[in-house]
């Protein structure tokens, strides 16, 4: 169940639209929202990821690539859902949550390591599945799934 | 007085990013690196262990040594095709990878699933759980037995018990691993004749052995030496990293997928809670014991009413591209052995998943060793990774 | 008389005498059949073919009636059981491993994963079979092999390893493919591989010992 009190905290204090899949929040606010719901009783963190956009046309404008990173915390206690998410151009970064959950550290590697954006303020922002001196990030849409990498493969 | 009865201390969160060189040891730092290869049957995770004496100072664990690229292969495959790649991340229960899966993408589509695959859902999900925590229990006392030592005997006997239920599964599915049994709206294989007879008899066998395995290890005062009090979780660290599952539950907190989000056949029967207080090891052991008892009771209390019809819900799949939901997004979570499975897909309206995230309960219990290891001794650490029930073929996708 | 106990091709020759059993056989006979009876493992588990490993291991098929127990050095062991995937970053690992292992060796490929990468073999981190770095005696095929199937690969390597000591001719085992599409790095002992790979794959480990590509930890 979505979270009542999330969505007024995101309509009122924050003005935004709370569409199905959660609000949109803008980078330089990100931090300050994900305080408020971490105060409102938000403490689970169920995960943090992202998705790559290429740059494409929608209608006449022109979008650059884009990453979307997507958050979803809960209340345990009272047995609320709240999903929210960021939009950054390749090359910005995302304010890190690690100091806010404690899970957002790992989550934040991860999503860095496969998808891309960086977060900024981690405490460690190190790659954690491919080896430390891998170049590029698979879970980019252009990024061949075969890239070679010799010797090995 | 039982010198083992411990109160539970109140310390501060262990700091993962220690700084190495001002810390004042007794002496120097010894660096221990618990490499990928280890006996210890959990997969390849690889720990490096500051430590001072016997005492662990700083854990760091490196991941990705099983990292397949699940999520970029599941973007190049269809929806039909990807039931069999993701039955190998959380390959000890197959039946919950591939069931949160094809949730997800049900959610997408809108489809009903008919009532009696949901049973058959939720028989073989609860059965899959039994297989799963005997195999954690019999690793698990493998690790503090030795291979040579006392641990082999559960790991005989937990492994003996598991082989029946994977016969079963044979029995309906064809394959003791891998089943590929969830499709799109409901079920692959239907229940074969008889196989009602011998779910009754597995679990009639294995619920009358349970009592067996708490008696070899529960009144152990090794056992209980070397898990009461060791590897205690903070509730609120256990919430903020996203743990689940017995992990969580043996903290105290109730959270059970099952009961807050009712999926599969759950919302018609009563799934009861299997808690503890204390968030150690021995609580996390005694809550997956639990677990098995009450699983075993929901099969049975399911299977003598399995109620008759299709098992499709929708028509029937023939071709790789036969699911094409509308674009959208959806995040399913089942309860898996481990804890809270996930998969959030997005789909952009082709035949393929735009994006597809597994949200893995492994990884999460993995990210609060940087947290648990800190001031415990080495035995202890096999000890704190076996109760977690890590499994690295889901945590690396 | 014979006493059907020593049935065995290695005793030639068997007497019975009260109280004591005597059997009369070459010394080659006797050590081929310790070689390949007592056939101790390594195993290299990582993912889904090790729970099946496992399970071979336990109660229902017991590998400990051939003789074999599972080690966890290396320096201890004649054969590495390489079950499950084999990615980039573990790769120099397992290579390390088998290096570390004295001879006589042998290594059994367990499952699709290591035989040829199974469907994960254009993944840009899987290495599409454990033979493109390291050499195979036994292919154990299936997804996962049957534990039973696993015990038929130690039999067959028992074979190979009585033909081997006896200085009898035997087949390699061929890696089973139909209608795959080869990798780009060829097999070891294939005529087309690139010795320049193997070379690299070597400076891979030894990189790897002196810290290699990771960045320390804060």
């Amino acid at each position: 169940m979505i979270g009542p009190d999330a969505l007024l905290l995101a309509r009122e204090r924050f003005g935004l639209e709370t569409p199905e899949h959660g609000p949109t929040i803008p980078r330089e606010r990100l931090g300050e929202f994900a305080r408020a719901l971490f105060e409102a009783g938000y403490v689970y963190l169920v995960y943090v990821s992202a998705m790559h956009h290429p740059a494409d046309k929608q209608g006449e404008t022109e979008r650059p690539a884009r990453y979307t990173v997507v958050y979803r915390v809960r209340d345990l206690a009272r047995g609320l859902e709240f999903p929210f998410r960021c939009e950054v151009p390749l090359g910005t970064s995302v304010p890190s949550l690690a100091a806010v959950w404690a899970g957002a550290d790992w989550q934040e590697r991860e999503t860095f390591d496969l998808v891309g954006p960086v977060f900024e303020g981690h405490p460690d922002l190190r790659r954690i599945m491919l080896p430390e001196d891998w170049e590029g990030h698979p879970l980019h849409r252009d990024y061949a799934i075969n890239t070679p990498h010799r010797p090995w493969r | 007085m039982n010198a083992l009865a411990l109160t539970p201390p109140i310390a501060p969160r262990a700091n993962p990013y220690l700084d190495i060189e001002s810390y004042e040891g007794q002496g120097d730092l010894m660096v221990l690196n618990m490499g990928p290869q280890h006996p210890s049957t959990h997969g390849v995770l690889r720990l490096k262990l500051w430590l001072d004496g016997e005492v662990v100072v700083k854990a760091v664990p490196y991941l990705g040594y099983l990292h397949r690229g699940v999520e970029k292969l599941l973007e190049k495959l269809t929806y039909v095709q990807s039931t069999p790649i993701v039955d190998k991340n959380d390959y000890v229960s197959s039946m919950t990878n591939e069931l949160a899966l094809v949730m997800a993408f049900e959610k997408l589509e809108g489809c009903e699933i008919p009532r009696r695959a949901r049973y058959i859902r939720t028989i073989c999900a609860e059965m899959q759980r039994v297989a799963s925590h005997l195999l954690w229990l019999g690793t698990f006392a493998l690790d503090m037995g030795g291979a040579l030592g006392g641990g082999t005997t559960a790991f005989m006997y937990c492994l003996r018990e598991r082989e029946r239920i994977l016969d079963l599964f044979e029995e309906l599915s064809g394959a003791r691993f891998h089943y590929h049994m969830m499709q799109v709206g409901g079920v692959r294989h239907d229940l074969p004749a008889g196989w009602d007879a011998h779910l009754k008899r597995v679990a009639a066998d294995i619920s009358a052995r349970i009592p067996e395995y708490e008696h070899m290890l529960s009144e152990n005062v090794i056992f209980r030496a070397r898990t009461r009090g060791v590897g205690r979780i903070d509730k609120l660290l256990a919430q903020e990293l996203g743990l689940s599952g017995p992990n969580i539950r043996a903290c105290g907190i109730d959270h059970d997928l099952r009961r807050s989000q009712p999926y599969a056949a759950y919302d018609e029967i009563e799934v009861r809670p299997a808690l503890a207080t204390e968030g150690d090891v021995y609580a996390r052991y005694q809550v997956r014991l639990a677990e098995m008892r009450e699983s075993l009771r929901i099969a049975l209390a399911l299977i003598d009413g399995v109620p008759a019809g299709p098992i499709m819900g929708r028509k029937p799949i023939e071709t790789v591209n036969a699911v094409k939901p509308p674009a959208g997004e959806a995040y399913v979570a089942i309860d898996s052995p481990r804890g809270e499975l996930g998969a959030w897909v997005v789909s952009d309206g082709s035949t393929k998943p735009y994006r597809c995230k597994l949200r893995p309960p492994s990884y999460h219990a993995l990210s609060a060793l940087p947290y648990l290891l800190p001031g415990v001794t080495i035995p202890d650490v096999v000890v704190i990774l076996g109760s977690l029930d890590p499994i690295m073929g889901e945590a690396d996708r | 008389m014979k006493h059907e106990a020593y049935d065995h091709p290695a005793f030639q020759v068997v007497e019975r005498m009260p109280g004591l059993d005597m059997a009369l056989l070459k010394a080659d006979d006797l050590l081929h059949w310790g070689a390949e009876n007592s056939l101790w493992i390594f195993p290299m588990g990582t993912s889904c073919c090790a729970i099946e490993f496992m399970a071979a291991a336990a109660s229902r098929l017991d590998m400990d009636r051939f003789g074999s127990i599972v080690r966890g050095s290396p320096r201890q062991c004649d054969v590495m059981v390489i079950a499950g995937t084999i990615t980039v970053k573990m790769a120099p690992r397992v290579l390390k491993l088998w290096e570390q292992m004295p001879e006589p060796k042998w290594a059994i490929a367990m499952g699709s994963c290591a035989i040829s990468g199974d469907f994960y073999r254009d993944i840009y981190s899987v290495v599409p079979g454990v033979d493109t770095f390291m050499p195979v005696d036994v292919y154990v095929p299936g997804c996962p092999p049957s534990p039973d199937a696993l015990i038929d690969g130690i039999r067959r390597l028992q074979e190979k390893i009585r033909a081997a000591r006896g200085g009898k001719p035997f087949e390699r085992e061929v890696r089973p493919e139909t209608g795959m599409i080869l990798p780009e790095i060829r097999r070891l002992g294939d005529s087309d591989r690139d010795p320049a790979i193997t070379e690299a794959q070597c400076q891979a480990v030894l990189n790897m010992d002196k810290g290699g590509a990771e960045r320390p930890p804060r």
